[in-house]
């Protein structure tokens, strides 16, 4: 079973703290194939990166059958990407200068397995996959659904009981995704969970459970709230879900952006009258700044519909990108 | 692993071969340039042995019988023959001029006594038995019978000698001393050294002793500053084969960051990555030795100086071809190990 319990990365870009996955829960048992579904930047792929040991999260933990993935380190870090989890790679990701059985096998000489036992595992592998006639083709030789079939062999490679998908169908053709979905399908099944990352919605019907990483905006309904702060509160925090847009009656509140080494940018003060907050329900988005009270103030948060209705504004225009 | 950084060799061959053709161009001029400076120490052994003095006496205060610009009686071989030890004592002129052989050639030139010491060894025609003859150099090309023009004294080619050589290859010719008296001394009765057999338990007044292996320090002095340079110039080739294999096996591991990353992210350890690319160089240096041995034989006829190939030359070269196998696929290490495995998630 995967355990995922308010899980937080956070990783720096142009400088500012940015944190794709915050608080983020999820379990999955054993047989389930769980779609985590989102848009690009939502944090799927950085979420499957910490579940593959890949990536230390800031905070937050990941068990997988008991033990705690995010304290593993070295030798315990390699032995766990080796036996418990298989991960296919956005774009296949497979050595080029191997042929399909060296590419499926290519873990396993890692793992120290020696030449002939490693190639007759792979190619048991690859015939579960129906790929025993390309077996000796080198990735560039190959279609990008039968490139995929070898991504997923390889992941197979050591029978991991979690397998990872990252888009497997972003680089394929419709007549090539039928046959990696079913095999996907296929592969969740007693002792082994999938988890794939995912913004096809064609993979829907697939998924046992589907979790959404993109914050759906609330839209029309959303409650009004009226706020009254002091200075120094926050009205909400940089990587927050956002749902309203907020307008000053009284006060002043300042936007900025956490910076990655722990400081502040403060991109401006804002006085009564003014509004903020509208890009991540228009464009559900997650905040990509702070608000925060820097006197007394009262603040009211609208849904947008409401907004529109008694602002009437270009809601785009002329704010800061929060 | 070896099987991965085997299988990219194979991909990228035409690389890898270009590589293994420059370097081993590079190993070649090393090997040249070992077998030059082996050949020019050499030339001075062989000349001494071609000569066979057991000892020589030159002036009071000079330094040797090649180097030494101090004429001496030539009688005075004479004296020296009835020395104790001495079994035979005889006068040499050893001298740099010219030869005007349709063009103007350095050459080395020996006067001796007809049948004394000193008197060459022929490998065609035979050795003078009268004045105005001479043995050459097989390097002058000279054909039997031929005139030469030493300074105005014509002498005619009787004999070929071959690897009498010195001072960085420079052909000798032999001729009765008569004949080089009157080339270098308007036929002055003078000489520059005395060989002698057998060693004379002291030198006469006037005369030092010198006993062959202070002659041959004192002829390789001179070639002290182009042996040196020859090996600063190795240095510079080793760096350079460095730089060729270190550049291929960096530039390798660049296009192999995604690569690094997966194989990574799959449970392959850092070292076993580093181990394929230090097997690439490694493969990389000694094919390159193999080529070098080939091609240095091809080059070695268009060297002007005397080449000399030794088997200790390949086997050092083969050695420092490891080290530098070594130290090209630590500029490939620090991108396999610093590569992030998460890197593998990213899309083409």
């Amino acid at each position: 079973m995967l355990e995922i319990e308010q899980l937080t990365i956070e990783y720096s870009s142009g400088g500012y703290a940015v944190r794709p996955i915050q608080g983020f829960d999820l379990r999955v048992d054993e047989g389930e194939l769980v779609l985590l579904l989102g848009a690009s930047g939502s944090g799927k792929t950085t979420l499957l990166s910490a579940v593959a040991g890949l990536l230390t999260p800031a905070s937050g933990s990941i068990r997988f059958r008991g033990e705690e993935v995010t304290g593993l380190r070295g030798a315990a870090q390699t032995a766990y990407r080796r036996s418990a989890v298989g991960v296919v790679f956005q774009a296949f990701n497979l050595v080029p200068s191997l042929p399909a059985v060296e590419n499926v096998a290519a873990p396993l000489w890692a793992a120290g397995v020696k030449g002939r036992p490693a190639a007759a595992r792979a190619a048991a592998i690859l015939e579960q996959v129906g790929l025993t006639d390309r077996a000796h083709h080198r990735p560039g030789d190959l279609s990008g659904g039968q490139q995929q079939r070898v991504a997923i062999a390889r992941a197979l490679a050591h029978d991991p009981p979690m397998l990872l998908a990252d888009e497997p169908t972003a680089h394929l053709d419709y007549i090539q995704v039928e046959g990696i979905l079913r095999l996907l399908r296929e592969l969740a099944g007693p002792g082994r969970l999938v988890l794939i990352a995912t913004h096809d919605e064609r993979l829907l019907p697939l998924a046992d459970r589907i979790v959404e990483l993109t914050p759906r905006a609330a839209g029309d309904a959303a409650a009004t709230e009226h706020l009254t702060l002091a200075p120094g509160e926050v009205v909400f925090r940089q990587g927050d879900a956002g749902e309203l847009v907020y307008v000053i009656e009284s006060g002043e509140i300042e936007i900025f952006r956490e910076l990655a080494g722990g400081g502040e940018e403060v991109m401006v003060r804002l006085g009564p009258g003014k509004y903020f907050g509208e890009l991540a329900p228009l464009f559900g988005l997650r905040r990509s700044a702070t608000a925060r009270a820097v006197a007394p103030s009262t603040v009211t948060g609208r849904s947008l519909r409401e907004f529109r209705e008694q602002h009437g504004a270009d809601l785009a225009s002329g704010l800061p990108a929060t | 692993m070896w099987r991965i950084a085997f299988r990219d060799l194979q991909w990228r061959r035409r690389r890898f071969l270009i590589a293994l053709l420059a370097t081993g161009l590079v190993f070649s001029l090393t090997l040249l340039m070992a077998a030059t400076s082996r050949g020019i120490k050499g030339e001075a052994r062989h000349i001494l042995d071609a000569i066979g003095a057991d000892a020589w006496l030159v002036a009071e205060g000079t330094a040797g019988p090649f180097t030494t610009t101090t004429a001496i009686e030539a009688e005075k071989a004479d004296e020296v023959a009835d020395l104790p030890g001495v079994r035979r004592a005889d006068p040499l002129i050893l001298l740099h001029t010219t030869a005007l052989l349709g063009t103007v050639k350095d050459i080395n030139l020996i006067g001796y006594r007809i049948g004394g010491i000193g008197e060459p060894r022929v490998v065609e025609g035979r050795v003078p038995d009268a004045l105005g003859e001479a043995v050459a150099d097989k390097k002058l090309g000279l054909k039997l019978g031929s005139n030469v023009d030493l300074s105005g004294h014509p002498v005619r080619v009787v004999g070929i000698a071959t690897g009498v050589t010195f001072f960085y290859g420079i052909p000798t010719i032999f001729t009765p001393i008569e004949d080089t008296q009157q080339v270098a001394f308007a036929g002055l009765p003078i000489a520059m050294s005395i060989a002698t057999r057998g060693v004379p338990e002291e030198a006469p007044p006037g005369l030092d002793l010198h006993l062959p292996d202070a002659v041959e320090k004192d002829l390789k002095r001179p070639l002290a500053n182009g042996s040196s340079t020859i090996g600063f110039i190795n240095v510079l080739l080793w760096l350079v084969a460095t730089g060729i294999i270190g550049s291929i096996i960096y530039l390798s591991a660049l296009e192999r960051v995604r690569d690094f990353a997966v194989l990574k992210a799959t449970g392959a350890a850092t070292r076993s990555l580093f181990l394929g690319l230090a097997m690439q160089a490694i493969i990389l240096s000694v094919g390159a030795v193999l080529v070098a041995i080939v091609l240095s034989r091809l080059l070695a006829p268009g060297m002007a100086f005397a080449v000399e190939f030794a088997p200790i030359d390949v086997v050092q070269l083969a050695g420092i071809a490891l080290v530098i196998g070594f130290l090209s696929s630590l500029a490939g290490l620090r991108r396999a190990v610093g590569v992030d495995p998460a890197l593998a998630f990213g899309g083409s």
